[in-house]
């Protein structure tokens, strides 16, 4: 059976067992409702000038999707050891595969979330998107890196004390060059072009963040 | 082929309190009791040779005869593990967690195979269908000896396996050492003596000595 298959069977696990106790999922999708709502209420459709408003709407809706993702996503590795069951999986499933499965759970939270914040975001702000097709990439790419990023970080700091305050410590300087992108990435996009540039350094960031958590994934989580 | 487990000079400590140190046994078949007070360190010790738990120095070697020592990787599967810190899912049932289990690790999931297994710690097919969260101590403690044993491992280490368990369950797990013991080296660490059916050899934190014949 190959990495692959193994890492699908730690998602599936994962899956099923959110689906039972609903724990990240609903922190989630309450965060993103509640940020959405505030945000709708308080900028509305006519809130800001026309000429502030695609940089403004793409920093609000990364803002939501990132303070959303992050009530659930560093839940990944946390949970088990909150639960004890981290010994059980650290003996029988490398930490690569374990990684991996759980990189692949969250990356599906996070779009389930972008699909439930995005049109809400469309309706209560009145948000004109020029590209469809260049802010769904942009989320795809966001959205993983965001996932790798948040799943490494969850093992990294899931066994020690105060993690809560680390995860945000260690997550900050390293998910903010890719906000920051994406951001770009998703104004670019609105305004209907497609933003290669910001796609590629995306891209790449992607790339170096799946090699590093990999290769590192052993020392995170297992010593 | 027999497979050995063998420690080598293990020291362990914590916060610069010595936990113990030079410690160095081997084990081809036969039970070992593992004994020692309350914190001399059979848990950690036993973590220590499943690979859950790093020794301040000294080395653990899995080797089967003829055969190169297993890596750290190798080892994984190779030593069946339980303790009161094992902890599985409670939100899956006994079969999904065997089945998770085995399947993460990039082994075979046949249903019929694993349902025998829960049968034969005393799991029923009425009770392995239900959330881990459901059972009794006594049933978690029963679903621990089917996870340690999953994998038909050649070395078993099991920490305090008793625990919990009525005569029927103690009868159960003295049953399975009974038949690891005749495969492989077998280490149970315990402090009720009445778990260390004769021991071939014993481990007495803060000293190894054999037991008299």
């Amino acid at each position: 059976m190959n990495g692959l298959t193994r890492a699908w069977a730690v998602c599936a696990k994962d899956a099923i067992q959110e689906l039972r106790r609903k724990v990240a999922m609903v922190a989630v999708f309450f965060f993103a409702a509640t940020a959405l709502t505030l945000v709708s209420f308080a900028i509305g459709p006519f809130g800001l000038p026309a000429a502030d408003r695609p940089a403004l709407e793409a920093a609000l809706l990364w803002i939501i999707l990132f303070f959303a993702a992050a009530t659930g996503l560093p839940r990944a590795f946390v949970a088990e050891e909150e639960a004890g069951t981290g010994l059980a999986l650290r003996k029988t499933v490398p930490a690569p595969v374990v990684l991996a499965g759980k990189t692949l759970f969250n990356f599906v939270l996070f779009l389930a979330m972008a699909a439930v914040t995005i049109p809400g975001f469309l309706v209560l702000l009145d948000w004109k998107v020029g590209s469809p097709l260049a802010i769904a990439v942009t989320m795809l790419a966001g959205g993983y890196g965001l996932a790798v990023v948040s799943t490494f970080l969850s093992a990294l700091v899931s066994r020690a004390g105060q993690r809560n305050v680390l995860f945000v410590l260690i997550a900050f300087p390293l998910i903010l060059p890719l906000l920051l992108t994406a951001i770009s990435a998703t104004i670019e996009a609105a305004a209907g072009g497609f933003p290669l540039t910001a796609l590629r350094v995306l891209v790449a960031y992607d790339g170096a963040a799946t090699c590093g958590a990999y290769m590192l994934a052993g020392v995170a989580w297992e010593d | 082929m027999p497979t050995t487990i063998a420690a080598e000079n293990l020291d362990k400590s914590f916060s610069g309190a010595r936990l113990f140190s030079g410690l160095s046994f081997s084990a081809s078949r036969g039970l070992v009791a593992v004994a020692g007070k309350n914190g001399s360190g059979k848990t950690t010790l036993l973590k220590i040779l499943a690979g859950l738990a790093r020794p301040s120095s000294g080395l653990v070697r899995v080797q089967t005869e003829g055969a190169p020592a297993l890596s750290a990787a190798e080892r994984r599967l190779a030593v069946g593990w339980s303790g009161p810190d094992l902890e599985l899912y409670a939100e899956l049932t006994a079969l999904e967690n065997l089945r998770f289990f085995r399947k993460a690790a990039g082994s075979h999931t046949d249903a019929g195979d694993l349902a025998r297994r829960l049968a034969e710690v005393g799991l029923p097919p009425e009770v392995v269908g239900r959330s881990v969260a459901a059972y009794s101590t006594g049933m978690k403690q029963r679903l621990r000896i089917a996870f340690a044993t999953l994998f038909d491992p050649p070395v078993l280490l099991l920490d305090e396996p008793m625990v919990g368990l009525d005569s029927e369950g103690r009868e159960m797990v003295s049953r399975a050492i009974a038949a690891a013991r005749q495969r492989g080296p077998v280490l149970v660490a315990s402090n009720d003596e009445r778990d260390f059916i004769e021991p071939e050899q014993r481990i007495e934190l803060g000293g190894i000595r054999r037991p008299e014949a």
